[in-house]
């Protein structure tokens, strides 16, 4: 009889999901595993998160580009499912890229990794506190970007962005930070 | 900002894990899965890069049939001892 698979709702893992990253098994993942390409990643999903949050704009194509309501809206339609498509790949992969260890509890864990997971909290709090203190710098005094407006552009992508980033900072900065994995 | 995150620099603790590992024929995969811990600490640790809990420091000499003053030195060891 197989053991059951453990689920941690907190943490949003399974024991065997945490398990099977700690491992090599799947070593068709070891070349995420590389320092550089852990770094290319974290650069590549902090583009695609800001494109994601830029979202909110998108509809100015619709003027810039002269393009009838339609068409726009397919457009924006096909680059929104695309980016955000994108982002949650990255999301994805930048898990499986740190095995999985700024999700894991503490009793999947080792010491080392312990200690290094909860540093990469630490630097993922300062990380998104700049973040939305600079969001908040931006909407109060920065150009008029007519965020959160009750019509058109209800700042939903920023929301989304923001979401993004909260989810993946620990394993963006776990990934930044370590040489081995 | 993340180019601006420090590590914290620990006082060194060194030690030759590697030499009692290697004497007995094992690998890091083999060490770890003796002391429970992941193989890339046991890299860590050989690297001198991490230095381990009184706990874990215990359970490595045990596996190693070490004595923890043996293994761990908060001064460099000579080579060859």
């Amino acid at each position: 009889m197989s053991k059951k698979n453990k689920i941690y709702w907190f943490e949003g893992v399974t024991e065997k999901g945490v398990k099977s990253l700690l491992t090599d098994e799947n070593s068709k993942y070891r070349w995420l595993r590389s320092q550089k390409n852990r770094r290319i990643l974290v650069v590549l999903m902090a583009l695609g998160t800001a494109f994601v949050a830029a979202g909110s704009y998108w509809p100015t194509l619709k003027i810039n580009l002269n393009l009838s309501d339609g068409t726009a809206l397919v457009i924006y339609s096909v680059i929104a499912i695309f980016a955000i498509f994108a982002v949650l790949l990255g999301y994805l992969f930048l898990r499986i890229s740190v095995r999985g260890i700024a999700d894991a509890p503490d009793e999947l864990l080792d010491e080392r990794q312990i200690k290094v997971r909860d540093t990469s909290f630490r630097y993922a709090y300062y990380a998104m506190g700049y973040l939305i203190a600079g969001l908040l710098i931006l909407m109060l005094s920065g150009p008029d970007l007519k965020l959160f407006q009750l019509e058109g552009n209800d700042g939903s992508y920023v929301i989304i962005a923001v979401l993004f980033a909260f989810s993946s900072m620990p394993s963006m900065v776990l990934a930044w930070r370590e040489r081995d994995i | 900002m993340l180019f601006l995150m420090s590590r914290n620099p620990e006082e060194p603790v060194y030690n030759r894990i590697e030499d009692a590992r290697l004497a007995l024929g094992l690998s890091r995969q083999e060490l770890a899965d003796k002391v429970g811990v992941h193989y890339q600490t046991i890299g860590y640790l050989e690297r001198e890069e991490y230095s381990p809990s009184l706990v874990l420091a215990l359970r490595i000499a045990k596996s190693l049939n070490q004595e923890v003053s043996e293994l761990f030195s908060q001064t460099p060891f000579k080579k060859g001892k």
